[in-house]
């Protein structure tokens, strides 16, 4: 076990030795900034029912302050390629040449997942800090963190996105060819979870996936003109996330343990 | 104990036998050459010994272990596979760092390793514009980072250059008689390796063929001479005043030992007797190799 904070280093060594994660960081910030300012041109706008707050409000910058959950999807896809570029290019026979328990190969690029993850969130906080604080203070109005129940939100954004890597390199032991582990996670992401946690007749069974949990821990009350989501408490959301990491976790080590490196 | 042990190794991918009862250690402070054509078996074997994979049963032992046991391996075997096992977007020297990483050595060994293969100047380069050369170069530096004692090399020479060859076979020979390490190095190709091992093993369809040291498999060190002649009859007792042993093999052909050619020649033409044929026979060990190559 005292080999394992090597093992992880070299996990993070691999990835920040390649340019993936900072294109990745690129597009997920950028996707983060696109809703943003989706959400300000459509502040205090209502239609069918539904209705966006006006900038100046709590609620505003609690619904802004959660965009940053929906980058999940560019971490699991880190996650994928961590996992699927060392059989892409071969590089898992030096990966267990030097490391020949190949479960401690596994623990540890979980573990490099869960960092990857945080720091991207960490990356997606500042951002938002960046830009809804004056946005908010521009229109008149006060950044109240308790009031927008910042913190919870941030906490949901940082165990979902970390989670989200953990899933990619699951899926990407499970796939193990980069660009079907991309689409199984693309595909997974917005068309499933999109369908499962965006129509509320659904939500039934999308309560249950990871985004529907992500959602229930951040307790994201947003009537979208389809009617008001029912999402399960925030401490069974955060069970049922750590649930689906155990079992990605799981699938990454029973795949990759015995088979035949050829 | 034997660096590298092997015994009645067996290992099917699906009906294919690859790998069927194989059996031979290595020594250190020598050179094994692990002969056979293409698909006899060779990297299966290898990989079984370096725990890539599963053998269905019998042993594949690195110093009286098997490689998953070994506590830190790259500090005991040096291994070298296919030239491919690189991330194009990375660079040598960080290729490198990262397993020094994963082995908890420090990161200086990445810059002598560059430096010991001579890809020093290529250190920062990313492995995407790398020659097949370099690429070989890089995956024997990978090798070398833990200062093994042991070398598992799976056709090194593919795709070096002639001046490459020359350099890695003196590699070997400096790893293996000078630092007394114990080098297993695999090969298709017999004339590649025969100027540098000690030992060769030859393996085809998965089973062993022939092993033993190099002198013992060439025809124990001695050179033959076939002659062919019309008057073989004549020039028979004259090489043999002349110091040859001479074996008469059919009318007209005679293999002669302990003459070399031109004093065949001159016995001849001190004779008056015309030669038709004056050729080298090829060592047991190529004749071997040869039908076992050519047979496919």
């Amino acid at each position: 076990m005292s080999l394992i904070p090597g093992l992880v280093r070299a996990e993070l060594r691999k990835l920040f030795t390649t340019r993936l994660w900072w294109i990745m960081l690129i597009v997920t910030l950028l996707l983060v900034g696109m809703y943003l300012g989706f959400f300000m041109a459509f502040a205090g706008v209502s239609q069918d029912g539904g209705a966006m707050p006006e900038l100046d409000t709590p609620q505003w910058t609690e619904i802004a302050w959660a965009t940053g959950a929906s980058t999940g999807i560019f971490v699991m896809i880190l996650g994928v390629v961590m996992m699927t570029s060392e059989y892409r290019y071969q590089t898992i026979t030096g990966t267990f040449l030097v490391t020949p328990r190949r479960g401690l190969v596994i623990v540890a690029k979980l573990l490099a997942g869960l960092i990857v993850g945080a720091l991207f969130a960490l990356a997606v906080l500042v951002f938002e800090a960046v830009t809804v604080i004056p946005a908010v203070t521009l229109a008149g109005g006060e950044f109240s963190p308790s009031a927008s129940r910042v913190p919870q939100i941030s906490l949901g954004i940082v165990a979902t996105l970390t989670l989200y890597a953990v899933f990619g390199i699951g899926l990407g032991a499970l796939v193990r060819n980069q660009i079907g582990g991309i689409v199984a996670a693309v595909v997974w992401s917005y068309v499933i979870e999109g369908i499962f946690t965006g129509i509320p007749a659904l939500h039934g069974v999308g309560k249950w996936l990871p985004a529907g949990a992500a959602q229930a821990l951040m307790s994201i009350d947003l009537d979208t003109g389809l009617g008001r989501p029912e999402w399960l408490p925030a401490w069974a959301g955060a069970l049922v996330l750590v649930g689906y990491g155990l079992v990605f976790a799981a699938v990454a080590a029973a795949t990759t343990v015995r088979r035949d490196i050829t | 104990m034997a660096a590298i042990e092997i015994k009645n190794l067996v290992k099917s991918f699906g009906p294919v036998k690859a790998v069927d009862g194989v059996s031979f250690s290595v020594e250190a402070g020598s050179v094994t050459g692990y002969l056979g054509p293409n698909g006899a078996g060779k990297t299966t074997t290898l990989r079984s010994l370096l725990g890539l994979v599963t053998p269905d049963s019998g042993e594949a032992l690195v110093n009286g272990r098997r490689y998953v046991a070994l506590p830190r391996p790259v500090t005991e075997v040096g291994a070298v596979l296919e030239a491919t096992n690189f991330h194009p977007g990375r660079t040598a020297r960080n290729h490198l760092r990262v397993l020094c990483t994963a082995a908890g050595l420090p990161g200086s060994r990445a810059d002598e390793a560059l430096e010991q293969v001579g890809l020093a100047d290529a250190a920062d380069k990313r492995v995407l514009g790398f020659s097949l050369g370099m690429r070989q170069r890089l995956a024997l530096a990978s090798a070398l980072l833990g200062r093994p004692r042991v070398y598992i090399l799976d056709e090194p020479a593919n795709g070096l250059d002639p001046a490459g060859i020359e350099w890695l076979r003196g590699f070997l020979r400096h790893l293996a008689h000078v630092e007394g390490a114990a080098v297993l190095v695999s090969s298709h190709v017999l004339a590649e390796v025969e100027q540098t091992v000690d030992n060769v093993v030859i393996i085809a369809k998965g089973r062993l063929v022939r092993q033993g040291s190099l002198a013992e498999l060439t025809s124990n060190g001695e050179r033959v001479i076939r002659v062919r002649s019309a008057q073989a009859a004549d020039l028979a007792p004259a090489l043999e005043t002349a110091g040859g042993m001479v074996e008469r093999v059919e009318d007209g052909l005679l293999r002669v030992r302990g003459l070399d050619a031109e004093t065949i020649g001159r016995v001849a033409l001190d004779r008056r007797i015309v030669v038709t044929e004056v050729t080298q026979e090829r060592s047991d060990l190529q004749t071997v190799f040869l039908e076992l190559t050519e047979g496919r």
